[in-house]
């Protein structure tokens, strides 16, 4: 067939096109393909000088990771950490100066943003493409991390693409995607988020979280107890276990306790709870109001960190 | 708020239905006997339609549909092992559309499926190209892989690129990813089986 001209569209869908794909050449250079498991190898995302991250699941083994380099060398990476809460993974590599990742603030991104996911499942960079369809505040993933902001995508996260990032139509990465996060829905944790999981993954060489080593469960107050303690919620929280040793028992928190408050705030749910202590630095400690035998109480636990030991 | 933040966004919907115009112009519904359909392309402009080999199944009757009509057609040539048939259709004529060298493809860029998936006539899709899958010892393309939501029906219809260049022919999904044989692979196939008959 002879060429000629198609005359279908015009500019301004042509310029999108080939800025789409200038996105994803760009992304590309900061993408690598890590060789971790069977079947297709994941991405990763050179994040730092030296620093890839990924998605811990898709990682799976501890020694020498091969990992293929945006211009195809192979090199292999060692592991810094993980942090099986936010499912991310660090890896130091010798040098990766020219391909650290350019970043863009997730925070600008409104519902209806074009957003494109692009992973390194092999050689080649691949993409897809769609709109940010949520964005998710105060998330907190099934092992327990509470994430503040957390995108959620009209767009596909296929096989190989865990772990790579999810890119504005700059090619600026905004987060790292995630299939196994959601349980299926794919999600991108922001970069800030990101951030904070690697300064604590190459300080401490896991993410610290605070325990305090209590149970509890929702238990509803009588109108007559509201109303004598001038309490804000009718529901509180009753301590049905306290582990040995924790810093609960050692500040003498009893199986039975009604717990009212912490650091002023009210407990109605177990997760106001997880929610109070995440916003504790590990070492300081956490006020809580106590309800014992029709009088209330004043408790000063110090958590300690639940991975600490292990 | 301001008109001009949706100026692009009103521009580019207007593009899209001028790429549609184009596509429907371009594509018969090809039937054969009482089982499924499939979409095809009027090839050169006049007598010819290129769908999908498992579209046609050697020895059904065909007809090929459009504007309402459907017109009885013959299979000229079939490539099984990239999934083609030539068809003669002597009634229809479409546009001529540009042939997209797969080569210059990169991933990421917007790509457009349009065909009768599920039987819905002229459906148009949106996606952007996922990958280029190369064979393993001419390293030739031969797969364009997409992000492009296919159904059964648009078997044998166009992928094109943003300014309506043939890129490929929809062929399969695997996945869930639109899988096209490229343009250049249906081109010579074509010319072949012209010049064969020709001979």
């Amino acid at each position: 067939m002879s060429p000629s001209k198609s005359g279908g569209a015009s500019s301004t869908l042509a310029e999108l096109s080939s800025q789409l794909a200038a996105a994803v050449e760009r992304a590309g250079n900061s993408i690598v393909a890590i060789h971790a498991r069977r079947r297709i190898p994941s991405s990763g995302i050179v994040w730092r000088d030296g620093l890839i991250v990924s998605a811990s699941h898709t990682v799976k083994r501890d020694d020498e990771v091969p990992v293929t380099l945006p211009g195809g060398k192979s090199v292999t990476a060692t592991v810094v950490g993980r942090d099986s809460a936010t499912d991310l993974i660090a890896l130091r590599i010798e040098d990766a100066k020219s391909h650290v990742a350019v970043k863009a603030d997730a925070g600008a991104l409104k519902v209806g943003s074009l957003v494109l996911a692009v992973g390194r499942p092999g050689s080649e960079v691949a993409a897809s493409f769609g709109i940010i369809s949520a964005i998710g505040k105060g998330w907190r993933t099934w092992q327990g991390a509470r994430i503040d902001t957390v995108l959620r995508l009209d767009l596909a996260v296929y096989d190989g693409f865990s772990g790579g990032p999810l890119v504005d139509a700059s090619g600026a990465v905004l987060g790292v995607n995630n299939s196994a996060l959601a349980r299926g829905t794919p999600v991108t944790l922001p970069a800030a988020a990101v951030d904070r999981v690697l300064d604590e993954l190459l300080e401490h060489g896991r993410v610290r979280r605070p325990f305090v080593g209590v149970a509890a469960q929702p238990v509803a107050l009588s109108a007559s107890i509201v109303k004598h303690h001038e309490l804000a919620d009718d529901t509180a929280l009753l301590i049905v276990s306290v582990a040995d040793g924790s810093p609960a028992d050692s500040a003498g928190v009893l199986v039975g306790d009604v717990l009212l408050e912490a650091n002023g705030k009210s407990l109605s749910r177990p997760t106001d709870l997880l929610d109070a202590l995440s916003d504790v630095p590990v070492g300081e400690s956490l006020r809580l109001k106590v309800l014992r035998g029709g009088t209330v109480k004043s408790v000063s636990v110090t958590p300690t960190d639940r991975g600490a030991g292990q | 708020m301001n008109a001009s933040v949706f100026g692009s966004a009103r521009a580019m919907s207007s593009n899209l239905n001028g790429l549609s115009d184009l596509l429907r112009r371009a594509v018969v519904e090809v039937r054969s006997g009482s089982s499924g359909s499939g979409t095809g392309i009027i090839w050169g402009g006049a007598g010819l339609v290129v769908t999908n080999a498992h579209c046609v199944p050697r020895g059904a009757v065909l007809e090929v549909g459009g504007d309402g009509k459907w017109r009885g057609a013959q299979t000229l040539a079939y490539h099984p092992q990239h999934d083609l048939a030539l068809l003669a259709a002597p009634s229809v004529s479409g546009p001529l559309l540009e042939m997209r060298d797969p080569e210059s493809l990169r991933a990421g860029e917007l790509v457009f499926a349009f065909g009768h998936p599920l039987g819905v006539r002229d459906s148009l899709a949106m996606g952007v190209v996922h990958a280029i899958s190369r064979d393993e010892r001419s390293n030739y393309p031969r797969w364009i892989v997409a992000d492009v939501r296919l159904a059964p029906g648009n078997s044998g219809g166009p992928l094109v690129d943003a300014e309506g260049r043939l890129v490929g022919i929809n062929s399969m999904v695997v996945n869930g990813l639109g899988v096209a044989v490229p343009a250049a692979l249906v081109q010579r196939f074509v010319e072949r089986a012209l010049s064969r008959r020709a001979a």
